[in-house]
């Protein structure tokens, strides 16, 4: 294994770094409107939101990419951070609403007059983002046990990760358990005294998202380089190899997976007041699926390709919504079933490929050339060929 | 407000005007009738007072349809008194259809000819002209009592059975000699318990309780639950005696044991409807899926194009569907067929939804699923991409609302056993989903498609190694699976309405169906959606609310995954990763 990071892979980052965390926000706040250079609130929240998303990218790499667990659950963690952000934010809104009640409109609307014991500790901040840590950490730990101490894997983890998030989804659907229903929570005003309208307050929080992607992006990359990781890989790889070597591969993944669950959910927690709602929509089980899309259009198997896959997609969306409604489903499933049938590399495979083709054409034509181009493409495509080899039934063995 | 009162009058108006086509319709019958019916009729319209509530009640025993249509237009102002000109009033009916000034002819009640002036003509009158006849609330009840009394003749044995126990839940004394007369004149069984139970019900009211214990006793004896209310009436009265409540409340816990079993097999039977739902959904899955190792998400949207042919196949039958997808606009043309020819619908609308789903599925297969037989987690993504795609179609297609197929008559409805309702659809799903199962067994194993398909399943690269092609047995698989979810599809447009989000609905309880019976094996799938059903049904029984029942499944199927990982029957095998 290599060093963790190169150099121009660092130096690559931290541009990029400065871009989305400097830069952008400047030419936000800066430059007059007028500018070419201007960026729009309206596209600084767009971003934000896709930050957001491409962090909860990150997170369904790291169990598909990585770890070979695909997970069709990972809306349901963000959800549910963005829910406890939610309640931190209903809290704030204060007697505001439309009904000038101390207590959060939908509340009232139930005929609550007083507030529920549960949603009391959510007034403070703190109580709130341990939360978003807690909740998501606890329910993928529970799950992630219960999976993994008898041997789900492979397909029977991704439906019964899906069960799950249906499950939940309908829970939240119901208005009894106190948690806005079929509406969920909107309308919110604070966020830590900062009006959650105004451009500064939504200019704070796309930073707070770029350096919240950063700190994900190094951290993931730590990890994926340390023992663990490469345990990771060979859990990917072949999981009962790894058994007969004495690993733990059951502790491995639940480890992997409680981590993913809870960047995922504070990832979702950051996305709640930039989008201003937060609903059971949130976690439909297509739209867990939507998110493993975008890191199969990116890359799996990279850290940088979930996040260009997220966004590459979300920008597609934003545009093909607008301009094909009627298409959009239709862009994103034909897209889907290209980029698996054709390019199982995503993006950032292609871009590996299209260097290959180069390099093979500024080359000599001959014979040891074409073996060491191969040579060369072997570790340019490593996802094709671990895609193979994950959950193949490999009669040999 | 404005706008709500014409709407209103319309209404009455279109209810007025249906009754009279009632009447028109009625019209031939009138010649039939003797006169003397028509005579007695007359005697009680031109009568007053307590005569002429006798002469209503004594109507009862003529059982003639003129009657009968006489007492209903009566108290609706339809019978009117026309002077013929020689100072005697003569009672009319107005015939439905107007002339040209939007008069109507008179039929005379007594001869039921039409009214006819000097030359011979019909006559025609104004409505609003003509005096109609009075009917007060005492007449109205006389009127009402007749009628219901004349039901008890009625040729259906459903209607007189339902026409005593109104009788007897009015718990009128004056209806026990009434009904007692019935008793044996009645054939059917039915009806005579019902009369039976009728009288008892009307003798709880009676203050002699050597009548009355014996009444409550016996309808504690026949476990009637339509008594339970005027049982309770019984306890709760400060009148009754020590005797009669303990009496009551004996009979009331009958009843309510009772209750209990019918709620039971009630709910077991939904359960097993719903179960057998499940299967006839996850059956096509266990195959693609628990076979042939595909994840196939599009499964869903599979179903719906067994829907959507049904609904197709409905239309075409009837009078023909405009289409307009993408930007285009075509007509199928109908055959326009009635009655029982469009009844027949279904029929054809079967082999269709499996033929058309089959197609799809082999399309998917050579397409798409072909690739990915060695990469199942990517086969689940673009069988979801497939998914999508469907379903934007379904949208574009159909429309993004719901379409609804009409069930044929002999799906709707219910029949009774011991109290327990059983629904002509559900009781078809059962049988449906038996015939199904059966079939695939017949396929799986006596045919030798079957044989091929169970070789390729067991050892691929064996199977092809001794010849068989197994690529095509892969497509007639995948092709036979997909034809079974739009065998689902179109039973499930018959028990509501057809979507494009419809398979969304089943694609998870599809795929926990499969994995709870043991992926593999096909009898692990029959018994783990009947079991599921039946779970599902009493959870939401006991819970009161189909959602919270259905997270608890979800929760609880999980959970059983614990216990049994690879589900109710295992496939055994000696590989690690099977």
């Amino acid at each position: 294994m290599q060093k963790t990071f190169s150099v121009s892979e660092l130096i690559t980052v931290f541009v990029l770094a400065v871009i989305a965390i400097f830069v952008v926000p400047c030419l936000n706040s800066m430059v007059p409107q007028t500018s070419f250079f201007y960026i729009s609130d309206f596209a600084i929240n767009l971003w934000g939101k896709y930050l957001c998303y491409a962090i909860l990218a990150m997170t369904v790499d790291l169990l598909w990419g990585y770890t070979g667990l695909l997970s069709l659950g990972q809306r349901l963690y963000f959800a549910l951070g963005g829910y406890m952000m939610g309640m931190y934010l209903m809290r704030m809104i204060g007697s505001l609403g439309q009904y000038h009640m101390p207590i959060p409109d939908f509340l009232v609307f139930l005929g609550w007059t007083r507030l529920p014991t549960f949603w009391k500790p959510f007034d403070s901040f703190p109580f709130a983002l341990l939360m978003m840590v807690l909740l998501p950490g606890f329910l993928s730990l529970v799950f992630g046990f219960l999976a993994f101490r008898s041997r789900i894997r492979g397909v029977y983890f991704s439906i019964l990760t899906q069960a799950l998030t249906y499950a939940a989804c309908l829970l939240f659907f119901r208005n009894n358990i106190l948690m806005g229903g079929n509406n969920g929570f909107t309308d919110f005003k604070f966020m830590l005294g900062h009006d959650t309208r105004t451009a500064s307050t939504q200019r704070g929080l796309y930073i707070a998202s770029a350096f919240f992607l950063l700190i994900v992006y190094l951290g993931f990359k730590w990890l994926t380089g340390t023992k663990l990781g490469k345990v990771q890989r060979a859990i990917r790889d072949s999981e009962n190899r790894v058994l007969f070597s004495g690993y733990a591969a059951a502790n491995f993944k639940l480890f992997i997976f409680v981590v993913a669950g809870v960047v995922a959910g504070l990832a979702g927690a950051l996305y709640v007041p930039q989008v201003g709602i937060i609903n059971p929509g949130e976690m439909a089980t297509d739209q867990s699926l939507e998110a493993v899309v975008w890191v199969a259009v990116g890359g799996r198997g990279t850290l940088i390709g979930p996040i260009i896959g997220a966004v590459f997609v979300n920008v597609i969306k934003s545009w093909a919504t607008r301009a094909y409604p009627d298409y959009w489903p239709i862009i994103l499933g034909g897209m889907f079933l290209l980029v698996v049938l054709f390019l199982p590399g995503g993006l950032v495979g292609l871009f590996g490929h299209c260097v290959n083709l180069v390099k093979h054409s500024t080359k000599k034509p001959d014979l040891t050339a074409e073996i060491n181009a191969e040579v060369e493409a072997e570790p340019a495509a490593p996802v094709a060929a671990a895609a193979t080899a994950t959950g193949t039934h490999n009669p040999s063995e | 407000m404005t706008k709500s009162d014409p709407f209103r009058a319309f209404r009455s108006l279109r209810s007025l005007s249906s009754f009279f086509l009632v009447l028109l319709l009625a019209l031939p019958a009138f010649a039939e009738d003797t006169a003397a019916t028509g005579q007695l009729l007359c005697k009680a319209i031109v009568s007053e007072g307590d005569e002429q509530l006798k002469l209503v009640a004594a109507l009862a025993d003529t059982n003639s349809d003129l009657v009968r249509k006489v007492l209903v237009a009566w108290p609706n102002d339809g019978v009117y008194l026309i002077d013929p000109g020689n100072g005697a009033k003569l009672p009319v009916m107005l015939e439905d259809a107007q002339d040209a000034d939007g008069k109507q002819k008179a039929v005379r009640i007594d001869t039921g000819d039409y009214l006819k002036d000097a030359s011979g003509k019909p006559e025609a009158f104004f409505a609003n002209d003509l005096d109609s006849v009075d009917c007060d609330l005492r007449l109205k009840k006389a009127i009402k009592n007749t009628l219901d009394l004349m039901t008890l003749n009625d040729p259906d044995p459903e209607t007189r059975r339902s026409a005593v126990m109104k009788l007897g839940m009015s718990q009128n004394p004056a209806y026990v000699p009434i009904l007692q007369a019935r008793i044996p004149k009645e054939a059917n069984h039915m009806v005579q318990d019902a009369l039976n139970d009728a009288i008892a019900i009307i003798q709880l009211k009676n203050p002699d309780p050597t009548i009355q214990i014996p009444a409550i006793q016996k309808l504690g004896a026949r476990t009637l639950i339509a008594s339970r209310d005027v049982l309770t009436d019984v306890v709760n009265d400060k009148t009754s005696t020590p005797d009669e409540v303990k009496a009551a409340q004996q009979s009331l816990s009958l009843i309510d044991g009772h209750i209990g079993r019918v709620d039971f097999f009630g709910t077991l039977f939904r359960g097993l409807s719903l179960g057998s739902i499940l299967l006839v959904v996850a059956l096509g899955l266990a195959i693609t899926f628990g076979l042939m190792g595909v994840i196939n998400m599009a499964h869903g949207e599979l179903i719906a194009v067994g829907a959507y042919t049904c609904y197709v196949v409905e239309n075409v039958f009837h009078s023909g569907l405009w289409l307009s997808p993408f930007g285009l606009s075509f007509h199928i043309p109908g055959l326009n067929l009635g009655g029982w020819q469009f009844q027949t619908y279904f029929i054809f609308a079967i082999p269709a939804a499996f033929i058309m789903a089959a197609l799809v599925g082999i399309l998917l297969e050579v397409s798409v699923i072909r690739f990915l037989y060695r990469r199942p987690l990517e086969s689940l993504l673009a069988t979801w991409g497939v998914s999508l795609i469907l379903q934007q179609s379904f949208h574009l297609v159909f429309g993004a609302a719901n379409v609804q197929v009409d069930s044929p008559s002999w799906l709707s409805g219910n029949f009774t056993v011991s109290d327990v309702i059983l629904g002509y659809n559900r009781l078809f799903v059962i049988g449906f989903a038996i015939v199904i199962v059966f079939l695939t067994w017949l396929l799986l194993t006596k045919t030798p498609l079957g044989l091929l398909i169970r070789a390729v399943m067991q050892n691929r690269n064996m199977a092809a190694c001794m010849g068989v092609r197994t690529e095509r047995v892969n497509m007639l698989t995948f092709a036979f699976g997909s034809g079974l979810a739009g065998l689902a599809g179109a039973f499930l447009s018959q028990i509501g309405n057809v979507g494009p989000n419809l398979g969304q609905n089943y694609i998870v309880d599809c795929f926990m169906t499969v994995v709870v019976g043991g992926v593999g094996n096909l009898f692990g799938t029959v018994y783990s959606a009947l079991g599921i059903g039946t779970v599902d049904e009493i959870l939401q029984q006991v819970f009161g609310s189909p959602v919270v029942g259905k997270i608890t499944v979800l929760v609880c199927i999980i959970l059983f995954l614990q216990w049994r990982p690879s589900g109710l029957f295992a496939t055994k095998g000696r590989g690690l990763e099977s």
